[in-house]
């Protein structure tokens, strides 16, 4: 706490949003450079490379580009690809839609060519656990993360070929950032099963369809299974939350409670001093009756 | 038809002799296939009243692409999307490392240093 007071005394909330953002930046710098080498290698220069970090702004896209280039596909099976592979960003906007429906157009706009998996994964996290996060903290969020993202691709499109990495180590480093924000996910049982549910079809759906899309059909069902499950437990369980679907998964103390939570626990503290003040106005009544026959 | 053919062979040639040029045609394509997904959905949601049901679907979204995403990063292969189970086993025990590591400390920074630190030593050791 102290170190933090020594670093934005006067609590500036650019700083402290780059501290929030600063795992997923640094983050970044390994796997631009690596991605930046690649693009190289497919003959970008670092000025193409720049532009297409920008305008492009998805790691996986990025690879998938280099590698095509280098191949020689022609411009539609260009175009095909990467438009399956970014279709995943448009359930990634519809789940964050509700967050900033009060914005103005041109905040949205500026809000969805900015975002991807990672910067989205902060931001939902944020959202969904800090009540005080803003939009505007989320956009800033997402150009801290594409300034890291852009210069750390053009340093990798300079340095070209004088360096060789071994890419599936880097690549990891997306892998083990979707594997913490799962954990951080899972709640419930039902989280649980929902994320083995998707597993099992992601392999299925990806053979099946030998593409991306794979991803983008296994998601859509899965995370409709989860809706159809809490639903129908909502409707049937007479207390929902102690349903084994619904009940929590055993977390580690230093857990982070959700505003979703919050509201829970507010709402049944709300009740049991209502029921308490009820039951002693009953008491009080039946105290009082036997006085009245006096 | 005949004119069509020799106006692509053109622009083939053109693009050929011009890799700079053909390179911003390919990213103007990429801007493109990266913008439209991005853009419209959140657009036609964010300018109108979301139904309870769509929020409630959502709500699963993440944890279901996010493990979608990573079976295909540790499973699929790159190259035609065939199923690998042990395809590259240093990672699969690397993302056991992850999942114990993010578990416990919640944090985001440890675990992605503790996932590339153990996938670089797992893959000298395997």
């Amino acid at each position: 706490m102290s170190a933090k007071a020594q670093i934005n005394p006067e609590k500036a909330r650019w700083l402290e949003v780059l501290g929030i953002s600063m795992p997923l930046c640094l983050s970044y710098i390994p796997i631009g450079v690596a991605c930046g080498i690649l693009l190289h290698a497919a003959g970008f220069n670092f000025i193409m490379t720049l532009i297409v970090s920008i305008v492009v702004f998805s790691g996986g896209a990025q690879f998938i580009l280099a590698s095509l280039l280098t191949i020689n596909a022609p411009l539609s099976s260009i175009f095909m690809t990467l438009f399956f592979l970014e279709l995943r960003y448009a359930l990634l906007g519809s789940s964050l839609s509700k967050y900033i429906k009060n914005e103005s157009q041109h905040f949205i706009w500026l809000f969805a060519v900015s975002m991807n998996d990672e910067n989205y994964a902060v931001n939902y996290l944020k959202f969904a656990t800090d009540k005080k996060w803003h939009p505007k903290d989320g956009l800033l969020v997402e150009h801290y993360s594409l300034l890291f993202w852009s210069v750390s691709n053009m340093v990798g499109g300079l340095i070209g070929s004088a360096v060789s990495i071994n890419l599936e180590v880097v690549d990891f480093a997306l892998t083990a950032l979707f594997i913490y924000m799962i954990v951080m996910q899972l709640r419930s049982h039902l989280a649980l099963l929902i994320c083995l549910l998707s597993a099992v079809l992601a392999v299925i759906f990806m053979v099946l369809t030998g593409s991306i899309i794979g991803v983008v059909i296994a998601t859509l069902i899965a995370s409709f299974v989860g809706f159809l499950i809490e639903n129908t437990v909502r409707e049937h369980a007479k207390v929902p939350k102690n349903n084994w679907f619904l009940a929590k998964l055993f977390r580690p103390r230093a857990t982070r409670i959700t505003i979703e939570d919050q509201k829970a626990e507010e709402k049944e503290e709300q009740e049991e001093q209502e029921e308490q003040a009820s039951k002693a106005e009953e008491a009080a009544a039946s105290h009082d009756e036997p006085r009245q026959h006096n | 038809m005949d004119l069509l053919s020799n106006l692509q062979l053109m622009i083939s040639d053109t693009f050929a002799s011009n890799k700079i040029l053909y390179h911003v045609v390919v990213i103007i394509f990429a801007a493109f296939a990266a913008f439209i997904p991005r853009y419209f959905p959140i657009r036609f949601l964010s300018s109108r009243k979301i139904p309870e049901w769509f929020n409630e679907w959502m709500k699963y979204v993440p944890v279901s692409l996010f493990t979608a995403l990573v079976v295909k990063n540790i499973f699929i292969t790159t190259k035609g999307y065939h199923f690998v189970p042990f395809g590259h086993p240093d990672q699969i025990v690397a993302a056991l490392i992850v999942m114990v590591i993010a578990y416990f400390t919640r944090s985001m920074a440890i675990s992605v240093v503790g996932g590339l630190v153990s996938v670089w030593l797992l893959s000298m050791v395997i």
